[in-house]
């Protein structure tokens, strides 16, 4: 419909020479851009428009282009529009300025949430180790309290006179626990070894590391006497019997 | 078809603030815009200043041009024109005339100058072909006045341009077949 009368109309012609209203040239460019063949039709014309331009030329004299260049070449040269240059410069700088920013609060932020982790995790270990050794504690004083316990105190003799050694002997629960933080230290190549007499027979209950609270000790039955003995690190086989410190009996 | 490979070089040179494309683009098409000039306006003196004025033109509107619109000849001879009318305005304003037309008072030139008188194909058309395309093409007029100038109805007018523009392409067409002739024979 518009085609047909943009050529009806002559409105092509106007177009070409820039005389049609701003309506009138929207409507003919949208046309000229929907329907390929009235474009074909005003390239033609525009072609042909050009063709007899230079069929009508008229050669100006060379003053006219020398007037041009030297006008061109006094001013300045041509403006670049810094201004929506700088615009946009700016709001690139501030957006990577704030990505920057972000980014860094974004590595903060992680490291904190790390750093929380990890003491969420180490107090999580010492709760439990806490928890684990009040459990031990607490089974262990329900032991050593229990009505039927036993306790024995062993002195050192001559050989180390300052020894102080506290059993705790159960015969119900069948259960020896002794506290040797009154044991003198020891060399490295020496270790406290304890020992159940029964029917003359030396048995060993276990070795003895000093200062410590309460250590579980093997249960012997029918024990006459309990007995302390320094013997080489890592234990004996058999008591030695002049390395004897202390003994008690049952 | 659209503007030519090496036009779209030098406007994109242009563009960029090249004024050696800009003296290119002047070498090529400053004699088609100088003879639409000079023959709106019939002085030389005045031609040439606004043929600069048109180059100063082009020079500080390249960046408006769209080339998917239309060829740069176009839009060259489009600010030519209006630079030309602009300048006939004025000197129109000066003189007190009230009307707003440009030529609603002058008489279309029956004698003009020998150098600026119609050449080519344009010599070809009938009279009054000669003159539609003339008024509008070469002298500045719009399609309403070139119609009130000529004395003839406005649909009446505009199919004398039509007319015109379509045996000029015929003449253009048949020049092209002879040229393709020539070449084939001279090979």
């Amino acid at each position: 419909m518009e085609k047909k009368r943009i050529l009806e109309e002559g409105l092509l012609e106007q177009y070409l020479t820039g005389e049609l209203s701003m309506e009138n040239q929207l409507m003919v460019e949208k046309a000229l851009n929907e329907d390929k063949s009235l474009k074909e039709h005003f390239d033609q014309l525009e072609a042909d428009f050009e063709k007899m331009a230079f069929e009508q030329a008229i050669e100006p004299p060379i003053g006219v282009k020398a007037a041009l260049v030297h006008k061109l070449e006094k001013s300045p040269a041509k403006q670049v529009q810094w201004g929506p240059l700088w615009v946009a410069a700016g709001f690139a700088l501030l957006f990577g300025v704030a990505t920057f920013w972000m980014y860094g609060q974004w590595q903060n932020a992680e490291r904190s949430l790390k750093s929380l982790q990890e003491q969420t995790v180490n107090l999580k270990e010492r709760m439990d180790a806490l928890e684990s050794d009040y459990i031990l504690t607490s089974s262990q004083l329900k032991d050593i309290n229990g009505p039927h316990v036993i306790p024995l105190v062993l002195y050192g003799n001559q050989k180390s006179p300052g020894a102080k050694l506290v059993a705790y002997v159960d015969h119900n629960r069948k259960m020896v626990m002794v506290n040797s933080q009154g044991l003198p230290p020891l060399p490295a190549s020496k270790t406290y070894q304890m020992w159940s007499d029964v029917e003359g027979e030396m048995i060993n209950m276990g070795t003895l590391s000093p200062k410590e609270e309460l250590i579980p000790l093997k249960y012997i039955e029918k024990a006459e006497s309990l007995n302390i003995t320094i013997e080489p690190a890592g234990g004996n086989d058999h008591p030695t019997v002049e390395e004897l410190i202390s003994n008690v009996i049952i | 078809m659209g503007t030519d490979f090496r036009d779209i070089q030098l406007i994109e040179r242009l563009t960029n603030g090249d004024k050696a494309a800009l003296y290119q683009l002047y070498d090529k098409y400053s004699g088609a815009l100088y003879g639409v000039i000079l023959r709106m306006c019939q002085n030389e003196a005045e031609a040439q200043d606004l043929l600069q004025e048109t180059f100063i033109k082009i020079w500080t509107n390249i960046s408006k041009y769209d080339a998917t619109k239309g060829r740069f000849y176009t839009w060259a001879y489009r600010i030519a024109r209006n630079t030309t009318l602009n300048s006939l305005r004025s000197k129109n304003d000066l003189i007190q005339n009230d009307d707003l037309g440009v030529y609603d008072t002058k008489a279309v030139e029956e004698n003009e100058p020998e150098d600026i008188l119609l050449k080519g194909s344009l010599q070809k058309l009938e009279p009054h072909h000669q003159k539609a395309i003339a008024l509008v093409y070469y002298q500045g007029y719009t399609h309403q006045e070139a119609h009130e100038a000529m004395g003839v109805p406005l649909g009446t007018f505009k199919s004398y341009v039509r007319q015109a523009l379509k045996q000029l392409r015929k003449t253009y067409a048949n020049e092209m077949i002879w040229l393709w002739f020539i070449f084939e024979t001279m090979a």
